[in-house]
Formats: C-alpha cells, structure tokens, sequence
C-alpha cells in the first residue's frame, strides 16, 4: 500500500515539475504572430502613426487598408481603440485630436473601387 | 542494501512526460502583450512602412528611430533600402519613396524633399515608362539582413514635435564624362550623387531622365553594393536625354550614349557618368 502511495506522489510531482518547465521555465517560444496578439500600447501606437500619414496623405482608403492588419472590424471601430488607449498613455492633445479627426473621416468612410479594408 | 524505488522514478519520468506535453503541446502559454520584433515578416513590413509614412508625415526622426527599435532589425537602414526596393519593383511608388526617405535620414542626411504629403511625381511614378522607347532600368536585388534581434521593448518616446528642416540646396553638378569600358553595360548612364563638404553618398534621390516622347523616374540608393547615391539607367543609341534631380537643380541637356573604339578599331556605345552635388 505504502509502494503504491509513493508511486502515485511521483507521478503528481512529475506532472507539476513538466507544468512548471513547460509554462514557466521554458514556454514555447513564440515568432511569426499576427498583429492581433500586439500589446496595447504598441497597436495604439501604430493607430497614430496610421492617423498621422493619413493627416499628411489624406488617403482614407490607404489609411483603412493599413488598419486592415488588426482584422476585419469596420476600421472606425479599430482606429477609436487607440483614442480610448491615448488619454491613460499620456498621449498629447495634437495626437488626441489627430486621432480624433481620424476617426470621424473613418466613419463616413465607405470603400471604393472595391477596396476591402 | 535498501531497494531502489524504479516504480516511483518510472511514474515521475511518466508524470514529467505528460506535464511537459500539456504544457507544450494541448495547453501552451497564451501569447498576448506581444512586441513588434516577434511579428511574421510581412507584418513587420506593413509596421515598418506605417513607421516610414508616419516619418512623412511629421518628421519626427527620433520617435522614427524609436519605433524602428522595436522591430529588432540588425540593420535598419539595409532592411529600409531593402524594403523599399522591393516596394518599387511592386509598383508601390509612394511607399517606396516614404521608406527611401526615412532610410536617408537614418544615415543622417537632410530629407531631399518637405516630408509632408509626398503625393507629387514620386507617388505617380511608373518604374517602367509606356513609350516604346523606354529604358529599362537593370533589376538588381539588394542584400540585406534578415536577422532578427529581440532587443528589450523601450517606450516609444513620446511626441516632439520637431520643426521640419529647411529645405535642401539643389543639387549641382559636380563631374560628367563618358566611359568606354567594354565591361560596362552599353549605353549604360551611372548617376551618382553626393555631397559637396565630405562626398558622402546620398540615397533616395529621384531623379528624372527625359526624352522626346517620354521620362522615366529613379532612385538612387537601390544598388547599395555599388554606392548609396548610385542610381543607373540604359541609353538607347541616337536618342537625347535631358536628366534633373526631381527636388530641382542643374538641369543637364543633349544627353548621349558616347561612341567608343575597341582596340580592333570596332565601334561601341558606351556609358555616361554623371556626378551631382550637393552644395
């Protein structure tokens, strides 16, 4: 019985220890991500600099294809994440505002010519 | 002598298989809160032309250069002339041109136009012009480095909004002499373009080569192996060319391929040589 007991506690520590490498002393490593699994922060940041050319270029459609790398939501949708992010990432009030007016030209925003953002 | 327990070190090995498998394989650690150096490589090239429209926009270099960071390219410069590169063999004139700039810019040289709404020749132009007569300018392909770093994430600095720069002295030209070397392309036109102070190279010059019928738009900077200011284009035999630096500058007329003698007393065509600066 004793033999048996010890048998199956070697068992549950071996379990825990192969948990505990695989998830925390050596996880998968990962490449190759999409930009969905970016950090906040960096996919605000790269919602401004999209908000940014378009202020330069005034391209909405090239704008919208940009985003397009987050996914299939309606880009308006995409581009308001990094205006709710901005104001606690001590962004400035001209980006504020560049995001802003971004966004409003992105809501009236309807594709041409086929354009699928 | 007490027994060795292989019972209990089996059922640990057995247990440590199947905690590593689920750990590894069913049930491995979510990613989310990722950096941009671990993105797939288009996407790195979409963040990177954002970065490069983004400079464009406001010329803000050192943010540029900080966002760059965060990609982990071994060399930012060669993965810009690089993208850039293959940006215009697509068609992609503007991002192209958007990507030359803040390459340029890298090695710490004056953008050769106001950053702000690059719509002008630059976006419209074609690679290959449509007449009949067009040059065809050479294909290369530009080494560069792949490799990739996972430098620790700095926080994008926050805006500066930096004054943009004034603008660039035209260009002037410095040299321009035909070349009868056999082993150069026939009707080959090297343009190279300078500053005048150190006789640096300077990459992302578009320049213009006109005709009777027709132009054709370059860049310099996308043959990195010969020089960063090094821009070519092919002659056509009996045809005259006029070439200028699109930002403006000495406009050169009456272009020709020079006839050349071989040795045999055989006639060639040869290549021109043009040398601009930047005072």
């Amino acid at each position: 019985m004793k033999k048996w007991l010890w048998v199956i506690l070697a068992f549950a520590a071996g379990i825990g220890l192969g948990l505990l490498y695989g998830w925390a002393i050596d996880p998968v490593d990962f490449v190759d991500l999409t930009p969905e699994t970016l950090r906040a922060d960096f996919r605000a940041d790269y919602i401004l600099m999209v908000a940014e050319a378009y202020e330069a270029e005034h391209d909405l459609d090239l704008a919208a294809r940009r985003l397009a790398i987050f996914g299939s939501n309606p880009p308006a949708e995409i581009a308001s994440e990094a205006l709710q992010f901005g104001p606690s990432a001590d962004y400035s009030p001209s980006e504020l505002s560049t995001l802003e007016a971004f966004v409003q030209d992105l809501r009236g925003w309807q594709p041409s010519s086929g354009v699928t953002p | 002598m007490k027994r060795i327990p292989w019972e209990a070190i089996l059922a640990l090995l057995l247990g440590l298989a199947l905690g590593l498998g689920y750990a590894w394989i069913f049930s491995p650690v979510r990613v989310v809160d990722a950096v941009p150096s671990v993105l797939r490589a288009d996407f790195k090239d979409q963040y990177r032309a954002v970065i490069a429209a983004s400079y464009a926009a406001n010329s803000d270099l050192p943010r540029a250069e900080a966002r760059l960071a965060l990609l982990g390219d071994s060399d930012s410069y060669q993965s810009l002339s690089g993208q850039a590169q293959r940006a215009l063999a697509s068609g992609d004139a503007l991002q192209s041109y958007q990507l030359a700039q803040l390459a340029s810019a890298l090695q710490g040289l004056a953008p050769t136009m106001k950053s702000s709404t690059p719509t002008s020749s630059a976006a419209k132009a074609s690679p290959v012009a449509e007449t009949a007569i067009s040059p065809v300018l050479p294909s290369t392909s530009t080494p560069f480095d792949d490799s990739i770093l996972f430098p620790e994430y700095t926080p994008t600095p926050r805006p500066t909004r930096t004054p943009l720069p004034p603008p660039a002295a035209p260009f002037e030209l410095l040299e321009q002499e035909p070349v009868c070397d056999e082993t150069l392309a026939e009707g080959l036109l090297q343009v190279f373009t300078i500053t005048s102070n150190n006789r640096r190279q300077i990459p992302g010059v578009e320049l213009i080569l006109a005709w009777a019928g027709g132009e054709e738009h370059f860049f310099t900077g996308f043959k990195p192996e010969i020089g960063n200011g090094y821009a070519d284009a092919t002659l056509s035999p009996d045809v005259i060319y006029s070439l200028r630096v699109a930002s403006g500058g000495t406009v050169l007329t009456g272009l020709g391929a020079p006839l050349c003698t071989r040795t045999n007393g055989e006639t060639y065509v040869g290549s021109l040589k043009i040398t601009f600066y930047r005072p």
